[in-house]
């Protein structure tokens, strides 16, 4: 039986002043038309994208009430939807990275599911709900830490980027300054966002 | 959660009727006809209460009801009613419905059900149905768990035991009642006090007489209650909460009851036979399944009555699954209505379950059972239903979502306020560690809402996709379309395909629905402060606004928006874009021409994508709008963003006020490429500081000459004038002037013009470019557009005439530091000398001249610095004239008025230093301070430092060389001679004492340090003191030319002074000091030939301190020369003893080869004490012109030491002894003088 797993549908780097450096979207599996094509539209991934910094924001001031959380690790930032969830980390210099990650972004058999181990044993059905037969539907679910290894890749990417001698960081993160264009950054961030799959170890 | 059955859906608690507090007529049953009139009737002949007490008992336990509390544990009374008031009687459902009159009555007397039970054919639910709301509604508004009663006690003593009387016949008439009905409801009695005094004493009685009531009425102390009168409200309330928590208990343990009952009926496992046996459609009677089903359903309604919600959620959990089984629902065919009230009572059971998991703190739990009932129904409509591709389906998802929503919203966790800042819910503890799908965690009602929105989105898009023939209505349409119609759409809970989306009229407003749910989303993330989440979800409302054509409200929602627009400050093109268009098209509508105009000038940008068939040109931008008056609009870089950017650099970093400097005023348009270009009518430049606007104006084709044009850049030189017409506004005027200027202002898609100017520079301080104002001004509008420059601007690139362009590396290449206007007036020293000496007075003659413009009133102020400054005073032509002392270090005249100098007209100020006695370096500073008559205000200051370096003009060296005095020595034994100076008259001897003289020669070589020629008038050795008991009696005067001896530069002179110094008393025999001083009296040698007589310097130069007058015995030789022709000459030798002892010298003379002699070769010399003797040698030279040395030894003969022989004229003496000089023979005399010059040595 083919069981949905998740699978990133936009990688975006946010910078410090909130603008968008860098916006990578990846197709997601349609069932209904079995191929792949991306989940929302680009205006969509940008509105989704932006709506994140709301919550970096949000748990900004919690840290500052609070005085923890300054790891940039934020985990989950809140799930659009049913199938969207955003991720997300803040580097100390306070670029944001984003992953939204599409739950059922990706379709595989069961039984390859269940060689790996781990990832699919439990669907969406707990103890105690009644829902045997919604395995097929709902997907399996993600862990947090499941998207530590993409954030890492992401910002290894970043910092190879930053190394560049050409690359200019302050005329990237100007005030509504220009994107990244570097076409290796690009490939990497592609690269990560089409390889990663749920307990994957390293990118 | 509108559709579903009023009362399916509320939280069970415990029912209770309070009679007797109102006067309200029977309450009326919600059933039909038929069964109101088997209403059960507990009517009570006592009047009802009508006292303050009684009114506030009502109004407190009114506020009690818990009908609005929300669905969590948080409130904080032990006890949670549903409250219904009656007056004295009250109805209750009938227990058992009588048989239907159509119905053929049995030939055994027929087994009688509740009206609510399928059982009996009065209920919708017969024969098969499962179960319903009014079944819920029966328990929880028509049949109470607890009904009180509240009587007053009479408390006239007179009355009492009649009223006692009649108060027990009352409550056991209700008592029995209750127990005919076949209910198990409690009877419970409240007495009021009526407020008497006695009523409030226990001890009247009071007690006794409530036991016996109580007693006589056969209650339990927990089902009769007293409540006397109270003071406050805050006690009656504090008792009446106690009676509610006792009764409480009372109604958990009814509900127990009951419970206990339908699990008892499910145990027992039998299929219940229905009064009559149905005969009307499938005949089919509920089967086994389905009444466990119900019963399960009841016992989990009951345990929710007590508030027990885990017991029921394993209940609700047991039915639906029982429901969703093989045996229930899947042998429902689904075109049965049965189907769809099995699907909704799966969903109240969902609902509730969900709700039970809420009330539990098991959030993620709770989402879980949301999303597993989705799936499974989805499966379930799917397999048996009508597929979840149509509108019916996603409508019942929206409804799902909204269903969330309402059940976050009553429950209100805690931990999901809005204050709490949280989106949502993290995992409760016993699901942490599976993988949790993320929308499981409970986020907060905005999402569901906005969940709730999209589906209602996909419900229009199905509904619209549905066929033509579909949407007539049933009477139109041929009966085969109506039943394929009734196949293909799941009308659960939603409008009949004619009805979602007619032909002909209004269907469904989804669009009204899309945005009620998008309000209430927008307004829960707004209240978490999630702006960009509401930001977008207001979009959202807007293009649904739009589809709808509601175009004022779209400007009204989008307008604040693309106002603030914090997307487009942060960069997020693609969002600003998409809301521009939207809004533009809505202010197009509505004739919003500002906003029309102004999202077409920064659409223009093209960084934004590129619209196709758009035609981009401003000017075209209010074609097809009407617009009331032409709009006028202003805008700023902050706000809005534009295509254009300026930039205005100054080339210099300074300038002096009253020069110009040149400054580039640069604008780019990154506008679409292909865009028609845009004309500005005038460009305007702002200032911040000391320059004032300058504005350019548009005139096309302006200067060819000075336009460069290289590629997509203009470089264009504009001159500039200044424009005050005595019409321009005051307000312009008092601005500073305005600078206009023609520039060709149109600007291409793609193009950079520059506009270089020269500004004059009129005023000192910084000033900065502040802003640029481009106004475009049309038939249809007027816009104008303010670019403000930064602290910092980074554009710094300067174009060249051939269009090269530079680098300008400052900081702020926008500012310009201007400094002050330059002082004109200068101040020269008139004909400085090169050098200046000591002892001589320092002229300075400062000119004054004023090259400003305009007069200037003027002041002079002096200081010198230095070490000893000496006197010095100003002089000015008009012949005031100041004075300052003489100081340590530092010196100066201030204030002394120049009066007002005239243009180029000089004034001189002649500074005169006295002189000075050491060498030393002396700064001189001469400052102006003076201010223009033009310009009273502006005070301009002048200052010239000269410095003076004072030389010494000359350097000297002495010798002081011993002579022979002339004069005998006085004699001891002439006592005439040798009186003491001091003992006779002065006056009469003054020029010789007879005491000891010397004669001295004092040598000075002095040489002039001077750097040019001085004149020395006068020479002259003076005796300063002679010390002690001596005195100098005469000096040698020096003879020079009346005109005086000039020297040149560094030549060494010498000039001999001759002395004699002499004790004032024979007594005295110590030695005396001799301090002289050498004088010079010269003048520069320029002086001389000018005539100018003022002059003449004194210079005095002290001598080293010389010993004379010693008692130690000397020996002075001297020669004197006899006949030239021969050479003979006489050596005297002359001991001097100014001892007071007897001395005797032994002379020696060796023999020469240079000469010869006669004298005694060896003789001994006696000397008197304070004597001198004289020894004669005559000397014939054999050689001539050079010296020889007599071997002539003098010896003291009793201390056997030898004397020195002091030379005196033309003498000399080296180490070896003394050296007589013999002139040359006359033929050779020319080489006496080189011979002669070693004698002074």
């Amino acid at each position: 039986m083919a069981t949905d797993i998740p699978s990133i549908a936009c990688i975006g780097i946010i910078g410090r002043n909130n603008n968008p450096l860098h916006v990578s979207i990846f197709p997601s599996y349609n069932p209904y038309t079995n191929t792949l094509a991306p989940l929302r539209t680009p205006l969509q991934f940008s509105l989704l994208l932006s709506s994140t910094l709301d919550v970096f924001e949000l748990r900004a001031r919690h840290a500052a009430g609070t005085g923890t959380g300054l790891s940039g690790d934020m985990g989950l930032l809140h799930a659009v939807d049913e199938r969207l969830a955003a991720y997300g980390f803040e580097t100390n210099t306070g670029i944001k990275m984003v992953v939204l990650v599409d739950m059922r972004g990706r379709r595989v058999d069961a039984s390859v599911l269940g060689g790996k181990g781990g990832a699919g044993s439990s669907s969406a059905a707990s103890g105690s709900a009644p829902a045997s037969a919604s395995a097929v539907n709902s997907g399996v679910g993600l862990r947090e830490a499941e998207l530590k290894v993409v954030f890492r890749a992401i910002q290894n990417a970043y910092i190879r980027l930053l190394q560049n001698p050409f690359f200019e960081p302050d005329e990237v993160m100007e005030k509504g300054g220009k994107k990244i264009t570097s076409r290796k950054f690009e490939t990497e961030i592609r690269r990560i966002g089409e390889s990663w799959t749920p307990g994957v170890t390293s990118l | 959660m509108d559709g579903y059955p009023a009362g399916s859906l509320d939280l069970n608690v415990p029912f209770l009727v309070v009679a007797g507090l109102t006067s309200q007529p029977p309450n009326d049953l919600p059933l039909d006809p038929q069964l109101q009139e088997q209403g059960i009737l507990l009517r009570s002949k006592l009047p009802s209460l009508d006292t303050e007490d009684a009114k506030a008992l009502r109004d407190y336990i009114s506020t009690r009801d818990a009908r609005d509390q929300p669905w969590n544990t948080q409130d904080q009374k032990p006890y949670r009613f549903r409250v219904g008031f009656s007056g004295r009687s009250f109805i209750f459902p009938p227990r058992r419905a009588r048989l239907p009159d159509h119905v053929e009555p049995p030939e055994l007397p027929p087994v009688l059900h509740s009206p609510f039970s399928p059982l009996n054919p009065v209920s919708p639910l017969y024969p098969d149905g499962l179960i319903d709301a009014q079944w819920l509604q029966k328990h929880q508004e028509l049949v109470p768990s607890v009904y009180l009663c509240v009587y007053s006690l009479e408390s006239d003593p007179t009355m009492a035991t009649l009223h006692d009387k009649s108060l027990r016949t009352d409550i056991n008439n209700i008592r029995l009642a209750a127990v005919h009905s076949g209910y198990k409801t409690r009877i419970a009695v409240l007495v009021l006090g009526d407020g008497s005094k006695m009523s409030n004493d226990p001890a009247e009685g009071m007690q006794e007489r409530l036991d016996s009531i109580r007693r006589g009425v056969g209650l339990d102390t927990k089902s009769f209650f007293y409540i006397p009168t109270q003071d406050s409200p805050a006690e009656l309330e504090r008792a009446t909460d106690s009676i509610l928590s006792t009764l409480y208990t009372q109604s958990l343990e009814y509900y127990r009851d009951l419970g206990r009952h339908a699990r008892k009926k499910r145990s027992r496992g039998v299929t219940p036979q229905p009064t009559v046996p149905p005969t009307t459609g499938t005949s089919q009677t509920l089967s086994l399944q389905g009444w466990n089903v119900r019963y399960d359903f009841k016992s989990a309604v009951f345990a929710e009555f007590r508030q027990e919600m885990d017991t029921a959620l394993r209940s609700y959990d047991q039915a639906y699954d029982g429901i969703l089984s093989q045996d229930v629902m899947d042998i429902l065919p689904s075109w049965s209505p049965r189907w769809n009230e099995a699907r909704l009572l799966t969903d109240v059971i969902s609902i509730r379950a969900i709700r039970c998991a809420l009330w539990n703190g098991q959030t993620t739990s709770a989402v879980k059972r949301w999303r597993a009932h989705r799936d499974r129904i989805a499966d379930f409509v799917d397999r048996r239903g009508r597929g979840t591709k149509n509108y019916g389906w996603e409508a019942w998802q929206s409804r799902w979502a909204l269903v969330m929503a309402r059940l976050i919203e009553k429950a209100d966790p805690s931990s999901l306020r809005p204050s709490t800042l949280t989106l949502f819910i993290p995992p409760e503890k016993i699901v942490v560690g599976e993988h949790l799908q993320p929308w499981e965690m409970l986020h907060h009602k905005g999402y569901w809402y906005r969940l709730a929105a999209r589906h209602l989105v996909s419900r229009r898009r199905l509904a619209h996709a549905m066929p033509e023939e579909d949407r007539r209505a049933p009477g139109d349409s041929p009966a085969s379309v109506v039943a394929s119609r009734a196949y293909t759409y799941d009308t659960y809970l939603c409008p009949e395909p004619h009805e979602e989306y007619p032909l002909v009229g209004k269907g469904t407003d989804h669009s009204q629905l899309i945005i009620d749910c998008l309000e209430l989303a927008r307004s829960e993330f707004q209240s978490r402060k999630q702006l960009r989440a509401s930001a977008e979800i207001t979009l959202e409302w807007a293009k649904e606004l739009a589809r709808v054509e509601a175009w004022e409200d779209v400007v009204a929602l989008l307008k604040p928006l693309w106002t603030d627009m914090s997307f487009r400050r942060e960069g997020w093109l693609n969002i600003a874009e998409d809301l521009s268009w939207v809004l533009r098209a809505a202010a197009a509508r509505i004739g919003l021409g500002d906003v029309v105009v102004s999202i077409d000038w920064e659409l223009l940008n093209k960084q934004f994508t590129k619209r196709p068939d758009w035609e981009y040109d401003l000017s075209k931008s209010l074609e097809g709008v009407q617009t009331k008056s032409k709009p006028t609009i202003a805008l700023t870089d902050d706000t809005v963003s534009s295509f254009v950017f300026a930039s205005f650099i100054f080339k210099n970093e300074e300038g002096r006020a009253g020069e110009t400097c040149r400054a580039q005023l640069t604008l780019t348009s990154h506008a679409f490429q292909f865009s028609a270009p845009v004309r500005f009518r005038q460009v305007r430049v702002d200032f911040d500081g000391s320059l004032g606007t300058i504005i350019l104006d548009q005139e096309t084709g302006s200067h060819p000459d000075s336009t460069y044009t290289k590629d997509d850049t203009t470089l264009s030189i504009v001159p500039l004038t200044e424009n005050v017409r005595s019409d321009d506004d005051s307000e312009e005027v008092e601005r500073g002037s305005v600078l206009h200027g023609p520039a060709d202002l149109e600007l291409k898609a793609g193009c950079t013009k520059a506009f270089e100017m020269a500004i004059p520079l009129r005023e000192p301080g910084e000033a900065r470019a502040a802003s640029v104002e481009l106004l475009v001004d049309s038939d249809a509008f007027a816009l104008s557009y303010t670019i403000s420059f930064g602290e910092v601007n980074t554009a710094n690139i300067w174009f060249g005439p051939s269009l090269s362009t530079r680098r300008i590396p400052r900081p702020k290449p926008h500012a310009i530091q201007i400094q002050p206007r330059p002082p004109k007036v200068d101040i020269t020293h008139i004909n400085p000398l090169s050098q200046y000496y000591t002892d001589e007075r320092i002229d300075l003659v400062l000119d004054i001249v004023n090259a400003e413009d305009a007069d200037a009133v003027a002041k002079l102020e002096v200081h010198v610095l230095g070490d000893h400054i000496p006197a010095f005073s100003i002089e000015l032509e008009e012949g005031e004239k100041q004075e300052a002392d003489a100081s340590q270090s530092e010196s100066k005249l201030t204030n002394i008025s120049l009066g007002t100098l005239g243009t180029s007209k000089p004034a001189r100020a002649r500074l005169s230093l006295e002189p000075s006695r050491m060498p030393m370096p002396y700064e001189i500073t001469a400052k102006v301070t003076y201010h223009l008559v033009t310009d009273p205000i502006t005070p301009i200051m002048q200052s010239k430092t000269f410095h003076i370096d004072i030389a010494n003009p000359f350097e000297a060296n002495y010798d002081f060389l011993p002579r022979l005095h002339p004069d005998p020595w006085p004699s001891l034994f002439d006592y005439e001679g040798a009186r003491d100076l001091g003992d006779g008259d002065e006056a009469a001897a003054p020029a010789h004492p007879r005491c000891l003289a010397q004669k001295w020669c004092l040598v000075c070589h002095y040489a002039s340090f001077a750097s040019e020629d001085l004149q020395i008038l006068e020479l002259e050795a003076k005796v300063l003191a002679c010390q002690p008991s001596a005195r100098c009696i005469s000096i040698s005067q020096l003879d020079l030319p009346p005109d005086g001896l000039t020297i040149p530069p560094k030549s060494m002179q010498e000039v001999r002074f001759d002395m004699v110094v002499q004790k004032l008393s024979l007594d005295e025999r110590g030695p005396a000091s001799l301090d002289a001083a050498f004088m010079l009296k010269w003048r520069r040698r320029r002086d001389a030939q000018s005539g100018d007589g003022a002059a003449i310097n004194t210079t005095t130069m002290p001598v080293p301190r010389s010993i004379v007058l010693g008692i130690e015995p000397r020996v002075l030789g001297s020669v004197s020369h006899g006949d030239v022709g021969t050479g003979l000459m006489q050596l005297d030798l002359t001991i001097e003893n100014a001892s007071g002892h007897f001395l005797t010298f032994g002379v020696t003379m060796e023999p020469s080869d240079e000469f010869a002699f006669s004298g005694a070769k060896q003789t001994t010399l006696h000397v008197l004490p304070i004597s001198r003797r004289t020894i004669s040698y005559r000397l014939l030279p054999l050689v001539r012109g050079c010296f020889v040395r007599p071997q002539l030894v003098v010896r003291d003969k009793y201390f056997q030491k030898v004397l020195r022989i002091i030379p005196t004229e033309d003498m000399k003496m080296d180490k070896d002894g003394l050296l007589i000089w013999v002139p040359p023979a006359p033929e050779e005399a020319d080489g006496e003088e080189s011979g002669r010059k070693g004698l002074d040595g």
